[in-house]
């Protein structure tokens, strides 16, 4: 029994240094989502893209860590950008609809993964600079400093965002295109810009989880497929349009995943995301947080 | 005399024609956006493919493929009836996730990540279809019953019933016809079709494993989809030849066979992204994707 409830704290552990990777997918996502208001499903693959360009810089070249942390995490907004502005922005002005640019989304996907397939080969990377330390003991939990880190970093980079969005200009015209996009216009706020500052902002907290995810784990040419299927699922699961939602989202998918592979076996982790995923587009469309009937 | 390469990539083409066509019957023409289509192809190679090598004869593993496939094509398309556009084609892809993950972890069955080896080549009659040659043969008969039977049944009032539910769900009921119905016949169908195709896969290569059937793999079939023209069966066919001929220009110029994968991926990728910007419509479309 008491062996019981210490797999009990450590599956809650475990499932919190999980959620806290995937609030900054779902957060990067529903960001860009509120205000544009499709699926961004390329989105995974910046994130890959930005942890290759971390083991590029770091690894590969040789340039200080800090330095190649900077770079990895701004090689985030340029891929974000690079693509809103050139696949996305094109199809937004001659009126595609969402189902169209998702699956644009879909194909620029699968061109990030290719890429890092030619330029990078198939085997996994990972990057060692900070080498395995012992883990630390908390009661019964086990947790390594790198974990305390990962989560303690996360919940700042997810405070800072919510103090931008509340607070400063930019965040406030992004809440109000997402809010109602012309009316924002009639104000004055030029939606297009507003659509570039998400993709930026978006894309910039991908890049930071991209720098967490390879310092924790390997990184390989197709794990943007994977993690978009987390931080997708997670904001389904709190509401695609709150970027609060998806956090708590998040979260909940890390505990459900951890709780899950105590039957199952880990590689089965995608697939129960994906069914929970399932059950809530079927059953709860607008997630836990949405308010708005998003039932098309 | 035909070459071995070319032989090698007509069947492939062959096999691809069945899924263009059968996405085409679920996309174009009941305007069911599938991305999961490639779950239905791999449920049709594992079934064939599992029961071929426990002796059953290749005629019946093949249906059995199609069967199967239907079935969860039937299954799925009862359970998404209600939901449409971005979110259907989520869903999709979901399913399409669940097959490929448990492929890969049903060790037991499937042998996850080795794969399944030594499935026979088909046997029918007593006539073995041992050589490529014959194997074409066969692909090609039974594309041209797909082509066929397709268009027949697009032609048919029940294809124009089809479109119209595609085109305006509430008023085709309003006709008091059952919606659902048409619908999720229309989807179990092209299920049908793409687990035959996943047979045919099976047996040619006679070696299957979970890679060939992830979620990316729905790429080079959009596109030939989208390429070709929504509800247009002869777009269709042109955008499978065209689309599986161009990369194979990337074999001539000499890169070696682990970067000729990728590329010819971007290539599929870049198409589709070209025509959703400039031709929305594809190439023979008669309609626009939503």
């Amino acid at each position: 029994m008491v062996e019981l409830g210490r797999m009990f704290y450590q599956i809650l552990v475990n499932g919190l240094i999980a959620g806290a990777i995937y609030a900054l997918v779902a957060a990067g996502f529903s960001l860009i989502y509120s205000t544009v208001k499709f699926v961004h499903f390329a989105h995974g693959g910046v994130i890959a893209l930005s942890a290759y360009m971390l083991y590029l810089f770091f690894s590969l070249w040789g340039l200080n860590f800090w330095l190649a942390v900077f770079l990895a995490i701004l090689s985030g907004p340029v891929f974000g950008v690079l693509i809103d502005t050139l696949i996305y922005r094109p199809l937004r002005r001659r009126r595609a609809s969402p189902t169209i640019i998702l699956v644009a989304s879909v194909a620029v996907l699968l061109i990030l993964e290719s890429l890092n397939l030619i330029f990078f080969g198939a085997d996994v990377k990972s990057i060692n600079f900070f080498t395995l330390g012992k883990g630390l003991s908390f009661g019964p939990v086990i947790i390594t400093s790198l974990q305390i880190f990962i989560v303690l970093t996360s919940l700042a980079l997810l405070a800072l965002l919510f103090v931008f969005m509340k607070y400063s200009k930019i965040g406030k015209a992004m809440r109000a295109v997402a809010d109602n996009k012309d009316v924002a216009e009639i104000v004055g706020i030029s939606a297009e810009r507003v659509y570039t500052w998400s993709f930026a902002l978006g894309s910039l907290i991908a890049g930071v989880a991209a720098v967490l995810i390879s310092l924790e784990q390997n990184i390989e040419p197709t794990m943007g497929t994977s993690l978009m299927i987390k931080g997708f699922t997670a904001s389904i699961i709190g509401g695609v349009e709150s970027v609060a939602g998806g956090v708590l989202g998040a979260f909940l998918l890390g505990l459900a995943e951890n709780i899950g592979i105590w039957w199952l076996p880990s590689s089965y982790k995608d697939a129960i995301a994906f069914v929970i995923l399932f059950v809530f587009l079927l059953f709860r469309p607008e997630g836990i947080l949405g308010a708005k009937k998003s039932n098309k | 005399m035909l070459s071995a390469y070319f032989i090698h990539l007509l069947i492939l083409i062959g096999i691809y024609l069945i899924l263009g066509l059968s996405l085409q019957l679920a996309v174009g023409f009941s305007g069911i956006l599938n991305l999961g289509h490639i779950a239905f192809f791999g449920l049709g190679a594992y079934t064939s493919a599992l029961l071929a090598i426990v002796g059953w004869p290749f005629l019946l593993c093949f249906l059995a493929g199609g069967l199967v496939a239907m079935g969860s094509g039937f299954v799925l398309s009862f359970l998404t009836h209600r939901i449409k556009g971005d979110y259907l084609a989520l869903v999709t892809m979901g399913f399409c996730f669940v097959i490929y993950s448990l492929m890969l972890n049903l060790d037991s069955l499937t042998r996850g990540p080795l794969g399944l080896p030594g499935i026979p080549r088909p046997e029918i009659l007593g006539f073995g279809f041992d050589n490529n040659f014959s194997y074409l043969l066969l692909v090609t008969v039974i594309v041209l019953a797909t082509y066929f039977l397709i268009k027949r049944i697009t032609d048919s009032p029940f294809g124009k019933l089809l479109e119209a539910v595609r085109d305006n769900e509430l008023a085709t009921k309003i006709l008091g016809k059952d919606t659902f119905k048409v619908k999720s016949f229309s989807f179990a169908l092209s299920a049908f079709f793409a687990g035959l195709a996943g047979s045919l896969y099976a047996h040619y290569i006679t070696f299957i494993d979970p890679s060939s059937f992830s979620l990316m793999q729905i790429i080079p079939v959009i596109s030939i989809v989208i390429v070709g023209g929504l509800a247009s069966l002869e777009g269709t066919v042109v955008a499978t030849f065209v689309l599986l001929l161009i990369p194979e220009a990337l074999r001539f110029v000499g890169f070696p066979s682990s970067i000729l994968g990728p590329m010819r991926q971007i290539i599929y990728a870049l198409f589709l992204l070209l025509i959703l910007v400039f031709r929305p419509k594809g190439f023979w479309g008669r309609i626009e994707l939503e």
